[in-house]
């Protein structure tokens, strides 16, 4: 053999060699996410992919951001066009599709061989779907009340309501024509309303307080005495135009601090939103315990794994979830998202320290945790959708035809039992 | 011998034969070997969803996954559309719109663009200013519309307790006729300014002598209206019509931004409840039934304009 050909040999092995072995040392993890850039939680997951790369020698982890709106749609379509990504980052109440189509690979394995203990893990019932465990709670969150004090103490009240009764109150007193236009502009209370799924969560409130429940083990109970009460609560909040109707979310949070609205029950993002204020008006804004109780808490989102992935990828996928669960990031995700994490026994005294208010936030969800509550009803996940728009439009009805609560609360009843 | 070799050559030529195009009996071949490229195109965009989606409508399906194997064939969802009450509201309010929108859009369609075929000072500027809403993004252009509808701190609420026209706010989303009022209202503002485009191009290409000509017949302006503008629009209001049909049955956006479909499904069209049993509820057999009926009444529908109006402009 020349020694032209031998060099030539060599060569073309040591090519074929490295290009075996490339896909062995250059692995790229797809990771979709509507958090990335946002302001606390994206920080927080830049963090851990930090962390991740630096530990993992040849892994990299491409996060890809998509809209919040058009999130469920842009997972549907990945999903079912077979190229999901290979971290999942789902809405709480949109995973159970997915884990019911297959397309979720069950974790109890994975959860039992790295002894990943999730006993008292904030909303982590709500991973459970058909008996095996599809995901990991990430953010669980318990609902506070803010307010606006000046308006109270102009209206004579001087602390903050904390009963329905004295919530009622408060209410009535504030909501006002302040200019004589015949139009009402300063309203006690301020509740989302649009869209199905905030009128549901909205009414929850109230039905909570009132002992009621939109279902109980798994059965609804939209007639209950006491789902009808809360049901009774929600309309008159609207027949005394005590809130402005036709408000979505961030409606309500800006009319809030632009001091249009008196009080608002929302969770503790709301916090984030005071802070943006007016210089004049901030001061007046307030935090309190809700006057609910228990209050309404829910869950956020969840991390979880595509089923048809390779070995090799889920348990590199399944060692990025374990750093997101790990206490160093649990902790680090109470200081940098300013809300408690899901993981139970963390110490918060730092956070409490640097902001009182956090205290209140880890009361709240405490609170939320212990009572079970979700605002995704158990038993109906499958059906929410469905099951919000009949709310919707019963209530609607309820509004329109003045119909008593107890007839909404028995056609709501009918008409989801019709759909199971 | 030199003869026949002759012979041969002349009668029977060797190798691939070729296709003369230019030839009259293969000129037709020529014609659709062009349009092939496009066909195939078409076929692959067009047809191939439309097949995809009469394929969903028959299996008892939630969520469809492309590439996996096909559920059984039933007839399931057509049952369920056919048995369901909110399927014939949807179709009633889709009725309905249509007949408001597209016959509100044309009256208002017709008047401006025989306003701005006038001769007037700044001509230019009102024609601009007609075909403006039809440029605004429709998503946008529908936002800015739900923050003046707002029932307690929107424009149109306080300029008409303003004006004493109503004493209390309309609560669009508390009032069935006042929502669908107000999304018809919002279709006509941006679907209105295509209507005057095509027709104010209708009106420059009838010819001059005719109206001329009826004028020497002594007729009026109005006689000059309807014997001349009109059949000579006839064509042109047929195609737009058709469009403007069409569009107010595909259309989403404005009706999903402003209502939602509500109340109690006063605003629900056939487009609202196709994406709602698709995306909102996963059951996208069901829609799938839905949209293949949509597309068969457009279908319908589009082909019975055009024969009327082919018919008239003959």
């Amino acid at each position: 053999m020349t020694h032209l050909s031998k060099i030539t040999v060599m060569g073309a092995f040591a090519i074929s060699t490295a290009l075996t072995a490339l896909p062995a040392v250059s692995e790229t993890l797809v990771f979709v996410s509507w958090m990335k850039d946002e302001p606390g939680y994206g920080d927080w997951w830049n963090e851990i992919i930090a962390e991740y790369e630096a530990t993992h020698d040849g892994v990299d982890i491409e996060m890809t951001r998509v809209a919040r709106d058009d999130y469920a749609n842009a997972m549907f379509t990945m999903f079912a066009g077979g190229s999901p990504p290979d971290i999942v980052h789902l809405a709480a109440f949109e995973y159970q599709p997915f884990a019911d189509e297959g397309w979720l690979e069950p974790l109890d394995a994975w959860i039992e061989n790295s002894e990943l203990d999730l006993t008292g893990w904030a909303g982590q019932g709500t991973c459970e779907w058909d008996g095996s465990t599809y995901c990991i709670m990430l953010l669980y969150t318990g609902y506070i009340m803010s307010f606006n004090e000046q308006m109270l103490a102009d209206a004579g009240i001087d602390a903050a309501p904390a009963t329905w009764d004295e919530f009622l109150t408060a209410a009535r007193a504030i909501t006002k024509d302040t200019d004589g236009d015949g139009l009402i502009d300063q309203y006690g209370i301020g509740l989302p309303t649009k869209g199905a799924g905030s009128v549901m969560h909205s009414m929850l409130n109230f039905v909570l307080d009132a002992g009621g429940a939109w279902t109980v083990d798994g059965e609804p109970t939209f007639n209950s005495p006491e789902t009808i009460e809360g049901i009774s609560r929600f309309k008159t909040i609207f027949v005394e135009k005590l809130s402005p109707p036709e408000l979505g979310s961030g409606d309500v949070r800006q009319l809030f601090i632009e001091g249009r609205v008196g009080m608002t029950v929302d969770g503790p993002w709301v916090y984030n939103i005071v802070k943006g204020a007016s210089d004049d008006i901030r001061p007046d804004l307030k935090l309190a315990k809700t006057p609910f109780s228990p209050p309404v808490g829910g869950t956020s989102n969840v991390l979880g794994m595509p089923s048809d992935l390779s070995d090799d990828k889920k348990q590199l996928v399944w060692e990025f979830i374990e750093l997101a669960t790990s206490e160093q990031f649990q902790q680090r995700f109470a200081t940098l998202g300013s809300s408690p994490a899901p993981r139970p026994g963390l110490d918060y005294s730092e956070e409490i320290a640097k902001d009182p208010y956090f205290a209140l936030f880890d009361a709240a969800n405490t609170d939320a945790a212990a009572a079970g509550i979700d605002r995704l009803p158990k038993g109906l996940e499958i059906e929410f959708a469905e099951v919000s728009k009949i709310v919707l439009e019963e209530t609607q009805r309820m509004l329109i035809e003045d119909l008593e609560p107890a007839e909404a609360g028995q056609r709501m009843q009918d008409r989801v039992l019709a759909l199971k | 011998m030199t003869h026949l070799t002759e012979t041969t050559i002349l009668t029977k030529p060797k190798g691939p034969r070729m296709i003369d195009f230019s030839a009259p009996r293969h000129r037709k071949k020529f014609g659709y070997l062009l349009l092939a490229p496009a066909v195939i195109l078409m076929a692959l965009i067009i047809v191939y969803p439309i097949l995809l989606s009469v394929d969903i409508s028959f299996q008892d399906v939630r969520i469809a996954r492309v590439g996996a194997s096909d559920k059984p064939w039933t007839l399931d969802n057509y049952r369920w559309l056919f048995a369901s009450h909110e399927f014939w509201r949807a179709c009633w309010v889709t009725a309905k719109m249509v007949v408001f929108v597209g016959g509100t859009a044309l009256v208002i369609g017709l008047a401006t663009a025989l306003l701005v075929n006038q001769k007037f000072k700044g001509r230019a500027l009102a024609r601009l200013f007609v075909a403006l809403p039809w440029a605004v993004p429709e998503v946008v252009a529908t936002v800015i519309w739900a923050w003046m509808l707002d029932s307690s701190f929107g424009v149109v609420n306080w300029a008409l307790l303003r004006l004493g026209i109503i004493s209390e706010a309309i609560q669009f989303s508390q009032n069935s006729t006042a929502a669908f009022f107000a999304v018809c209202v919002v279709m006509i503002w941006k679907g209105y300014p295509l209507m005057t485009i095509m027709l104010l191009a209708g009106l420059q290409s009838i010819p001059e002598e005719q109206y001329q000509a009826a004028k020497v017949d002594g007729a009026s302006v109005w006689q000059r209206f309807w014997y001349v503008t009109v059949p000579n629009l006839a064509p042109v209001m047929g195609v737009t019509l058709i469009m403007t049909t069409l569009w107010v049955f595909r259309d989403f956006a404005i009706i999903h931004v402003l209502t939602g479909g509500g109340p109690l499904g006063a605003t629900t069209t056939l487009s609202i409840m196709t994406f709602e049993q698709s995306f909102s509820y996963f059951r996208m057999g069901q829609g799938a039934a839905v949209g293949v009926v949509t597309m068969l009444i457009c279908a319908f529908i589009s082909r019975a304009l055009v024969s009327r109006f082919a018919s008239k402009s003959h």
